[in-house]
């Protein structure tokens, strides 16, 4: 926790509180475009029985387009991947990154401390850190899910190199892993990101903090309290 | 004794009618008037390049054809009235059966246009005054059911068609064919009778599964001959397989040819891949798209077999642990979400 959190005043007297850096938010970005891209050029090949699928490729100027496209996204995708983990590495080794979104103890607790709260067994949530368990769920599967994506894609765009290395069958199994991971993607992304960042009542209609990338010092204070805690401990009782 | 004579009274009279519906007397008695000259051998046109051509007519075969009791002469040759006929000028024999040709669209216009669509047609067009048509495959005056025995059919494609023939004679649905088997495609099958389209055209080659499908996707059939009911499914289910059928829905050629069934099996050539014979070739079938790649690369794909514990293991661990993976966590989450919005409900 060597970070130092950056705090400032809006125009209104209230404070705001420094949680995602423009270098993350910049990153944000570059996964919405490349996962859009990929979906809607990856999904077609995947249901390629449906007159929809037949619908978009034509959108993308055919299958052969479509696919380029995909592979070009899918390595801007690779690539930002490594950028990312090397920036964490790198970060972390110079102390001047604090590794905030790597699940620890205290949320696989939270996990039934919140669902305790969910069954009206506690009167209040767990107070949370500065991203909670479900926010953490999601990242790690987006990298990970996002490591398995690499992989296989590159399996699949070099097959004939891979065969020299790996049993055939592997390259059969790649394209099945790739797929299902997609879809899996696919379903956290539309469900559980969409319901988290959109239609919480909590954050309804949108937590803006990815792209602004501050919070209000009041909604750290009620989502995040243990951050809270951490960054305002005279104010906290 | 009454009873036969009823009997042979009602033979009569149904009969009549028969006769009576097919046209009855009036016909055949023009058929008659023709079959005068005609029925007897000797005379012949004379063509502008000095060929002949016998305008013999044999009056059983007629008859006995389809047409031969409902259709007179000059249903056909309608530029006909009088004796002797208007002299004509046409350069040869061929001539006269390209223009005779028309004639078959006035009843059987459906197939008339379908052949248009025809590479026989186009090459027609194109100035091959040999490409066939209506009669080069149907005859003339001796048009026989549409029932005809399909070694028939072959036999009408092979007599321009004799090195495919040759070939498709020693391929595995030839020789069946040849033994009276009725299950194995004749020419026909594959091609279609009139609308044949140009077999070395890409769209051709896209959509060739589909001809193949219609046997080997036909579980009842294939297992007749102890043959894998699920080709037509795996090769989808595989990057080619959706690949082609994405290509074929786009009407546009593909950058790179893709693999169908005649790839790696062969078309007229086609011989039995059960005894591993189809292992033995697969890596130079590969290797024709997928230079130098290892022998290691065909394992890729799974021979039209569904991954299972023992064939494939890899894939059919992947594919079941997401099958179980996927519906678990999205349920769990659907749960949280669910318990989470009934949480702030009752909290009121």
């Amino acid at each position: 926790m060597t970070a130092k959190t950056k705090i400032r005043q809006r125009a209104d007297g209230t404070f705001e509180v420094e949680r995602f850096t423009p270098f993350r938010r910049v990153e944000h970005l570059v996964v919405i475009l490349t996962f859009v891209v990929l979906v809607l050029t990856g999904f077609p090949q995947k249901f390629f029985d449906y007159s929809w699928s037949a619908w978009l490729l034509k959108m993308f100027g055919g299958l052969d387009n479509a696919r380029f496209i995909h592979r070009v996204s899918g390595l801007i995708f690779s690539f930002h991947l490594l950028a990312h983990i090397a920036s964490i590495a790198i970060g972390t080794l110079s102390h001047k990154l604090s590794l905030s979104l790597l699940p620890t103890t205290r949320d696989f607790k939270d996990v039934f401390g919140t669902l305790r709260y969910y069954l009206e067994k506690n009167s209040t949530p767990p107070a949370y850190p500065k991203f909670d368990y479900r926010q953490k769920f999601e990242y790690i599967g987006i990298v990970l899910g996002g490591l398995v994506m690499v992989l296989t894609g590159l399996i699949l765009l070099y097959p004939g190199i891979i065969a020299a290395i790996l049993p055939g069958q592997f390259i059969a199994a790649a394209k099945v892993a790739h797929t299902s991971e997609a879809m899996l993607a696919f379903l956290v992304l539309a469900i559980w990101h969409v319901y988290g960042s959109h239609f919480s009542p909590e954050v309804f209609p949108m937590d803006t903090s990815i792209f602004t990338g501050y919070i209000s010092k009041e909604e750290l204070k009620h989502r995040h309290a243990l951050e809270f805690a951490r960054l305002f401990p005279d104010e906290t009782k | 004794m009454i009873k036969t004579m009823l009997l042979l009274f009602l033979t009569i009279a149904i009969a009549s009618v028969c006769w009576e519906a097919h046209g009855g007397t009036t016909q055949n008695a023009e058929a008659g008037a023709c079959l005068d000259c005609h029925g007897q051998k000797g005379d012949s046109m004379r063509f502008q390049d000095g060929s002949k051509k016998e305008v013999f007519v044999n009056a059983d075969e007629w008859a006995q054809s389809v047409h031969g009791n409902i259709l007179t002469c000059t249903d056909c040759h309608r530029d006909i009235s009088g004796v002797p006929h208007t002299p004509k000028k046409m350069q040869d024999a061929r001539d006269f059966t390209l223009q005779q040709s028309n004639t078959c669209q006035r009843c059987h216009y459906a197939y008339f246009t379908r052949v248009l669509d025809s590479i026989h047609y186009e090459m027609l067009k194109s100035g091959l005054r040999e490409a066939p048509t209506c009669v080069d495959c149907h005859g003339s005056h001796g048009i026989r059911s549409l029932k005809t025995p399909r070694l028939e059919v072959n036999n009408r494609c092979g007599s321009c068609h004799t090195d495919v023939f040759d070939t498709y004679k020693k391929s595995v649905h030839g020789k069946l064919a040849m033994a009276g088997n009725n299950d194995v495609p004749v020419c026909t099958d594959c091609h279609g009778a009139h609308a044949i389209l140009n077999p070395n055209q890409t769209q051709f080659h896209l959509n060739s599964y589909q001809i193949c499908a219609k046997c080997h996707a036909d579980q009842e059939k294939m297992k007749r001959y102890g043959l894998n009911p699920n080709v037509l499914t795996t090769y989808l289910e595989d990057f080619h397989g959706a690949s082609t059928k994405a290509y074929a829905a786009e009407l546009r050629d593909p950058k790179k040819p893709i693999a169908t069934c005649t790839d790696c099996h062969g078309i007229h050539d086609i011989v039995s891949f059960k005894g591993g014979i189809a292992r033995a070739n697969i890596l130079k079938a590969c290797q024709r798209c997928h230079a130098q790649v290892p022998a290691t690369f065909t394992d890729a794909w799974l021979s039209h077999y569904q991954a299972s514990i023992d064939k494939y293991p890899a894939v059919w661990i992947v594919k079941w642990a997401y099958r179980i993976l996927i519906p678990l966590i999205i349920l769990g989450l659907i749960l949280h979400i669910l318990l989470h919005l009934w949480r702030l409900g009752t909290r009121r």
